[in-house]
C-alpha cells in the first residue's frame, strides 16, 4: 500500500470525541457575544391550498412574525431552477411548506405563539399520483443504436416495472442554520451544511445584496449524505431574511420529526423496463424512469440525469433508449442522497437481468458476466470507459471470500422448511464528479494553498467536513507533496469570506477533484518555498484531456472522466414463519482508485454499504392520500441499529486514476449502490425465486415477505 | 423541599426550575453540557445518553425531579478519565469518529457496558451499544474500537 | 420541588394522589416522549419498596419501580419474562424503564405485560383507603384504559410461581433488531405430563389489547402434544377465530398470518 493510504488520527477526533465541537445547536452566544433568537417555522397543513389569510396574534415585545413580505431580495431560492420559494407564495404546494417564521428570545414561548396563528386556507386537489402524474419538470431522452430493430429481430422480450421508496438521509445532527447581522452590513450566515457557496448564492439572491453582502460558513456538520446540499439553502434565506428583520442573530434548529417529514430525502421511482435477447445476449434495453420530484424541482434535473445515464447498468448493450421523468407532486420536494439518482436505476437494471437469466434458466451471475462493459467499450452516452473495468476480478475475489457462486448455485434450488437461504451478487459504477461538463462549465473549481512565515499550511477550499474526513485528508495530501509534518498543515471549516469557490461537497468529487488541486498548488508550493516568508498558491480545475465532450441536450460524451465500481454479496436466511430476514453476511469490494487514508476509506464503505441495506429492507416512508408522510418519527422510520448486520466485510480493490491524486477517485456515494438489488435477490432466490415470487420493489419488508408467501397459498 | 439536588460531573448542584423540565434541556441549557446532543427527544437514538449512577440514560427522556439526589456524568465530566483516554485512543486508531454527533453517547454506553463487563464479546459490545444510532460508520469501527479498548486497557475497568 | 413530588414511601405517594391530580412517573421513558403541558409529576423512582424483586409462597413480587435491567439482573425473575424484557428498545430504555409503567401506560405493544398475562400475573394497587390484587385481564380494559382508580398507584407485579416454573414459548418481531416496537409477539407457558397437556397460557401482541382466550386454551387441556401439533392449523384455528387484529406499522394480515404460523410453533417446541 502507498504511504499516502496509512492511516492517521483524523483531525476532528479530539475535539469530536471530547464533546467540545461546536454544532449549530451549541452556540449559546454569537462568536461576538449576542443573544440568538429562536427561530421556528409555521408549515402548511395541506397537500395543496391557497393561503387566504394568515393571522398573527399580538406578539410580545421581541417576538416577531416573518414571511414573505419581509424578504428585501427576491423569494426564489437558487438552487437549479429557482422554483422553490424562500417563503410560500399564494399557494401552499406541500405538507410542511413554510408559510412564516416566529422569532424570539424564549424558545417554548415561540412554540405556543406559533399554535396561535391561524391559518384560513382553500383546499385545493393535490397531485399524488408519479404513475400518472402529468407535470413534469424535466423530461430527458437519449440513446443510440437501432433500439426498434433489435425489438424485431429479438428472441425475446422481456418488460417488468421496477419501484423504489423514499430514503431518508438521517444524519444525526437534524438541520439547522443561522444568521447574524454584521456591523459592516453583510449577513453571515452558518450552520449545518454540505456547499457553503451554493448557500453563498442563494443568501445574496434573497437579500438582494451583490455576493460580497453575505459570507457563509460551514459549522461542524453530524452527518449530511446530500441531506445538506440544497435544504440548507432554503433554511439559510429563512433565517437570515430573519435577522435582517430583526436586526438580531437568529437561529433555527429543525426537531426531528420536522426533518424527517419536510426536508428532501431520495426520490421514489418508477422504471419501466424493456430488454431484447438473442442468441443468449442482450441486445436492447429500453428504460423509461420517473422520479417523483416533490412539490419543487430544487435538484431533481441533476438526480435525474445521473440515475437515467446508469439505466442500463455496467453492461455494455449495443442498443440503448432511456426516457427519464421527474414528476411534480404535491410533497415534500426530493433532493440528494448518497448516489443521487443512480441506486433507483441500478436497483431496476441489476433485477432485470436477474430475471432474464432465471428465465433463460442459466445463472445469473454469468449472465451478468457475458455483459459486463471492458475498458473501451461505449458508455450509455456514447462516451468511453476510458480505464480498466476491474469487475471481473472484484467478482473473483468476493466469490472467494463468502463461496459466491457456489452458493449462488445451491441456494436457487428448491427448498423447503422454515428458514430458506438466499445469496444475491449485483455489481455497479458511480460515475465520479459532477455529470458531464459540469465541472469544466459550471463549477470551475478554485482551490488555494496560503503559507505563513511559521511554516504552517493552510488549505482554502470550499468543501466541507461532513464526516467523510477532508479535514484530515487533504491536509494529508498537501503535506505529502510538501514533505512536512501533518500537524503543520490545517483546514478549517470554510468560510466564504476567506476560501475559494471549490465547488460543492457532493458528487463524490471533493477528493478526487479538489484533492488533485490541492496536489498540484502544493507541488507548486514546493518549488517557490521561502523560509520565513507568506506565500500563496492557487489551482483551477481543468478537464482532462482524454475526456469527448458531453452535450447536456443529447446526452452525449463522456458523462464521467472514470468510475469507481463495486460488487456486492449479501447472504440472508429467511424465516417463512415470522418474515424475518436475517443477514447471514454482506459482502462489499470496492475500488475508489488509492484510499487516501485506508481507515477513513474503509469507514465510507462500510457505512454506505449498511445504508444500501437499510434502504432494501427496513427503511419504509411513503405518504398517505393526503399527501402527508407518516413516518416522521425515530419510533416509525427505522435504521439499522448495532445488531441489524453483524457480519458486514468491505473489501478495497485498488484500480488507480491517473487524474486523480495518487490514483484516487469518487468514494463517498459509491458503497450505498449496490447492496439493494443484492439483498432482493437473496430473498427472492429463499423464497424460491422469481417463478414462484418475483420481486421487483424496495424496501421490501418482513411484512412483504409474508404478504408475498400469503399469494402463494391463495 | 426547595431546588433539585443532584451531583453533576463531581460537582454538587441544585436546579431550581421546574421538576418535569426535561434533563436534556438543562444539561444544555443551564449548565452548559453541550456534549449532550438532541437527536431525536424520543428515546431513540442515544445522542442524548448520559450515566446517572453509572448507568446509561437517554436525558432526553428522564424529567428533573427524578435525578434529585442521584450522580449524572456527561463527557465534560469523563474527558479527563484514563478510560476515556484509552476509548478515545481505540476510537482514533480505527478512525471510528466521522460526523461526530453520535459519539459523545457512543462512549459513554460503552463506559457502561465496560464498567460491568470488562471483557465483552462482540455480541455483547453490540447490545450494548444498540440503543445509540449511528449513520455513518456502519457499526464495525465503533464496535471494533471498544472491544480494542477493553483490550489495551486491560485493568482500567 | 416545583411542577413535583418526590416521595419515599408508598404510603406518603398514595397520599399525594388522593389529594392532588398528578401524573405517576417511574422511569420516564414513554411519559417524557409524551410530552404532556404543565405536566406535575408524582416521581416514584426513589422510592424502596417500589424497587425490590422479593417472593412469598405464592408469587415473584416485582416493585412497580423496578427497571428491566434490574429484572435482567435478578435471579428470581422467571425466563420467559426475562426473555421478553431483553427484546425491549436498547440498554438505556431498560436501565430506565419499569414494569409498573410498562403496564400502567395502557399501551398494546407492552412486552412485560404480554409475559405477565402468559404467567397469569396479578397486579397489587394501593391507594390511602388499601389495596386490592387483580389478575392482569382485569386491569387492562383496552388500549389506553386501565382499571386503576384516580387515587391508586400499581405497587407491584406478582406472577405465580407455579406458572413461572414452567416451559415457556417466547418470540418477538419487530422493525429491526434492536429499538423496535412489537409488530407481533407471542407468549405461552405450559405443562405437559407423559405427553398430554395439562395447562397452557398462549397470548399475544397485535390484537390491539392484551386477552387471554382461556376458554379455548381449555380445550386443548388432556390432549396430546403430538396430537395438537399434527393438526397445528386447526387447533391454531380455534384460538385465530376468536382474534381480531389491527392494522397500524404493519397489517392485520401480516399480524394474523405470523400468529398462526407462532402458533404452530409454539406446539412443535411442546414436543
Amino acid at each position: 500500500m502507498k504511504e499516502i493510504c496509512q492511516s492517521v488520527k483524523k483531525k476532528d477526533h479530539d475535539p469530536k470525541i471530547e464533546g467540545r465541537s461546536v454544532y449549530v445547536d451549541d452556540y449559546n452566544l454569537t462568536a461576538s457575544g449576542k443573544k440568538i433568537l429562536c427561530g421556528r417555522l409555521l408549515h402548511s397543513i395541506y397537500a395543496k391550498a391557497k393561503v387566504l389569510s394568515v393571522t398573527v396574534p399580538e406578539l410580545p415585545e421581541g417576538y416577531y412574525w416573518v414571511d414573505r413580505n419581509d424578504i428585501p431580495g427576491d423569494n426564489n431560492v437558487n438552487i437549479v431552477l429557482d422554483d422553490t420559494p424562500v417563503f410560500c407564495r399564494d399557494t401552499v404546494e406541500y405538507i410542511g411548506e413554510p408559510i412564516g417564521m416566529v422569532v424570539g428570545p424564549d424558545e417554548k414561548a415561540v412554540e405556543a405563539l406559533l399554535k396561535k396563528i391561524e391559518v384560513e386556507y382553500e383546499e385545493l386537489e393535490p397531485m399524488l399520483d408519479l404513475r400518472n402524474g402529468d407535470t413534469t419538470f424535466f423530461d430527458y431522452h437519449f440513446g443510440h443504436g437501432d433500439v426498434d430493430k433489435a425489438f424485431a429481430e429479438a428472441d425475446k422480450v422481456y418488460e417488468e416495472e421496477f419501484t423504489t421508496g423514499y430514503q431518508d438521509q438521517t444524519y444525526l445532527e437534524p438541520q439547522g442554520m443561522m444568521a447574524e447581522p454584521e456591523e459592516d452590513g453583510r449577513m453571515f450566515v452558518h450552520g449545518s451544511l454540505q456547499c457553503p457557496y451554493y448557500v453563498h448564492g442563494a443568501v445574496a439572491r434573497a437579500m438582494g445584496t451583490g455576493p460580497e453582502g453575505v459570507h457563509i460558513l460551514q459549522d461542524v456538520t453530524g452527518g449530511g449524505f446530500g441531506g445538506k446540499e440544497d435544504f440548507p439553502s432554503i433554511l439559510g434565506c429563512q433565517v437570515a431574511v430573519a435577522a435582517k428583520k430583526t436586526g438580531q442573530p437568529v437561529r433555527c434548529v429543525y426537531n426531528r420529526r420536522e426533518d424527517l417529514e419536510f426536508t428532501p430525502k431520495r426520490h421514489p421511482s418508477l422504471s419501466k423496463y424493456k430488454l431484447a435477447v438473442k442468441d443468449g445476449m442482450v441486445t436492447a434495453v429500453e428504460a423509461d424512469v420517473r422520479f417523483d420530484a416533490g412539490a419543487y424541482s430544487t435538484l431533481s434535473a441533476v438526480v435525474l440525469q445521473r440515475g437515467i445515464i446508469a439505466a442500463p447498468g455496467i453492461y455494455n448493450i449495443p442498443n440503448v433508449r432511456v426516457t427519464g421523468k421527474a414528476v411534480k407532486t404535491n410533497t415534500t420536494p426530493c433532493g440528494a442522497y448518497r448516489g443521487f439518482g443512480a441506486p433507483q436505476t441500478f436497483f431496476a437494471i441489476e433485477m432485470m437481468m436477474d430475471h432474464i437469466a432465471q428465465d433463460l434458466g442459466i445463472d445469473s451471475i454469468a449472465f451478468k458476466q457475458k455483459h459486463f462493459a471492458k475498458q473501451g467499450d461505449m458508455t450509455s452516452t456514447q462516451g468511453r470507459y476510458h480505464f480498466p473495468v476491474p469487475i471481473p476480478a472484484m467478482l473473483d475475489e468476493v466469490d472467494e471470500l463468502c463461496d459466491l457462486r457456489r452458493k449462488h448455485i445451491e441456494y436457487s434450488r428448491p427448498q423447503s422448511g422454515r428458514y430458506r437461504k438466499g445469496i444475491g451478487f449485483s455489481a455497479i459504477f458511480h460515475g465520479a464528479g459532477f455529470t458531464g461538463s459540469g465541472e469544466r462549465d459550471m463549477i470551475k473549481a478554485t482551490a488555494k494553498l496560503r503559507k505563513y512565515a511559521d511554516g504552517t499550511v493552510e488549505v482554502l477550499a470550499s468543501n466541507g467536513d461532513i464526516g467523510q474526513g477532508v479535514r484530515t485528508t487533504f491536509p494529508k495530501i498537501v503535506a505529502h507533496e510538501l514533505n512536512i509534518p501533518l500537524d503543520k498543515v490545517y483546514y478549517s471549516h470554510p468560510d466564504t469570506a476567506r476560501v475559494p469557490d471549490s465547488g460543492p461537497t457532493v458528487a463524490s468529487r471533493s477528493l478526487m477533484i479538489v484533492g488533485e488541486l490541492l496536489r498540484r498548488a502544493a507541488i507548486k508550493l514546493r518549488g517557490i518555498w521561502e523560509e520565513g516568508k507568506e506565500q500563496e498558491v492557487e489551482e483551477h480545475y481543468k478537464q482532462p484531456d482524454f475526456m469527448i465532450p458531453f452535450y447536456l441536450d443529447r446526452f452525449e460524451g463522456d458523462a464521467y472522466p472514470t468510475y469507481a465500481w463495486a460488487v456486492s454479496a449479501v447472504e440472508v436466511e429467511v424465516d417463512t414463519y415470522t418474515g424475518v430476514v436475517e443477514i447471514l453476511g454482506a459482502y462489499g469490494n470496492f475500488d475508489v482508485g488509492t484510499p487516501v487514508d485506508y481507515n477513513i476509506v474503509v469507514g465510507q464503505m462500510e457505512g454506505g454499504f449498511l445504508q444500501g441495506l437499510g434502504y432494501a429492507s427496513i427503511e419504509k416512508m411513503s405518504y398517505d392520500n393526503k399527501g402527508r408522510i407518516r413516518n416522521n418519527s425515530f419510533t416509525d422510520y427505522l435504521v439499522p441499529t448495532t445488531m441489524d448486520v453483524p457480519h458486514m466485510v468491505a473489501k478495497m480493490h485498488v484500480e488507480e486514476y491517473p487524474d486523480g491524486p495518487y490514483g484516487a477517485k469518487g468514494a463517498g456515494e459509491l458503497p450505498l449502490v449496490a447492496p439493494p438489488p443484492a439483498y432482493l435477490e437473496a430473498v427472492e432466490m429463499a423464497l424460491g425465486g422469481m417463478k414462484k415470487h418475483r420481486l421487483n420493489a424496495i424496501p421490501f419488508s418482513t411484512e412483504d415477505v409474508i404478504l408475498e408467501l400469503n399469494k402463494e397459498v391463495l | 423541599m426547595n431546588g433539585i439536588h443532584f451531583r453533576l460531573n463531581g460537582k454538587d448542584t441544585c436546579y431550581d426550575g421546574s421538576a418535569a423540565d426535561r434533563l436534556l434541556d438543562v444539561l444544555r441549557d443551564t449548565y452548559d453540557m453541550k456534549s449532550v446532543k438532541c437527536g431525536c427527544k424520543e428515546g431513540e437514538c442515544g445522542a442524548c445518553a448520559v450515566l446517572i449512577d453509572g448507568v446509561l440514560v437517554n436525558s432526553c427522556c428522564v424529567a428533573m425531579g427524578a435525578v434529585d439526589a442521584h450522580e449524572i456524568v456527561t463527557v465534560e465530566g469523563y474527558r479527563e478519565t484514563a478510560r476515556f483516554a484509552a476509548l478515545s485512543k481505540a476510537f482514533a486508531d480505527l478512525s471510528a469518529v466521522q460526523c461526530g454527533f453520535c459519539i459523545p453517547g457512543m462512549i459513554l454506553a460503552a463506559e457502561a457496558l465496560l464498567s460491568k463487563n470488562a471483557h465483552p464479546t462482540e455480541e455483547e459490545v453490540r447490545t450494548a451499544l444498540s440503543g445509540n444510532i449511528c449513520r455513518c460508520t456502519g457499526y464495525n469501527a465503533i464496535v471494533n474500537a471498544v472491544l480494542n479498548a477493553a483490550k489495551e486497557g486491560d485493568g482500567l475497568w | 420541588m416545583v411542577n413535583g413530588y418526590k416521595p419515599t414511601t408508598l404510603q406518603e405517594a398514595v397520599e399525594i394522589k388522593s389529594r392532588v391530580s398528578v401524573t405517576p412517573y417511574a422511569g420516564g421513558t414513554d411519559l417524557m416522549v409524551r410530552n404532556i403541558p404543565d405536566a406535575v409529576y408524582l416521581f416514584l423512582n426513589d422510592i424502596d419498596e417500589l424497587r425490590q424483586i422479593t417472593q412469598d409462597d405464592a408469587y415473584i413480587r416485582i416493585g412497580a419501580a423496578v427497571t428491566f435491567t434490574q429484572a435482567l439482573d435478578s435471579d428470581l425473575v422467571p425466563p420467559l419474562m426475562k426473555e421478553a424484557i431483553s427484546r425491549i428498545a436498547a440498554p438505556a430504555i431498560r436501565n430506565a424503564g419499569t414494569f409498573g409503567g410498562n403496564l400502567g401506560n395502557a399501551s398494546d405493544k407492552a412486552d412485560s405485560v404480554l409475559a405477565g398475562f402468559a404467567l397469569d400475573g396479578r397486579v397489587r394497587l394501593v391507594s390511602a383507603k388499601g389495596e386490592r390484587v387483580i389478575p392482569f385481564d382485569d386491569f387492562c380494559v383496552r388500549r389506553g384504559v386501565t382499571n386503576i382508580a384516580d387515587d391508586e398507584l400499581i405497587a407491584e407485579i406478582l406472577l405465580p410461581k407455579e406458572k413461572c416454573a414452567l416451559p415457556y414459548y417466547y418470540k418477538k418481531i419487530g422493525g429491526r433488531s434492536a429499538l423496535a416496537i412489537s409488530r407481533v409477539a407471542f407468549a405461552g407457558a405450559y405443562e405437559v405430563h407423559n405427553g398430554v397437556i395439562q395447562a397452557i397460557s398462549a397470548t399475544v401482541i397485535g390484537e390491539g389489547k392484551f386477552t387471554r382466550y382461556r376458554e379455548v386454551e381449555a380445550t386443548l387441556i388432556g390432549k396430546s402434544v403430538d396430537e395438537v401439533s399434527a393438526n397445528a392449523d386447526a387447533y391454531a384455528e380455534r384460538f385465530i377465530e376468536k382474534m381480531t387484529f389491527t392494522r397500524g406499522r404493519v397489517s392485520a394480515e401480516y399480524r394474523k398470518t405470523v400468529v398462526t404460523n407462532l402458533f404452530k410453533d409454539y406446539f412443535a417446541s411442546m414436543k
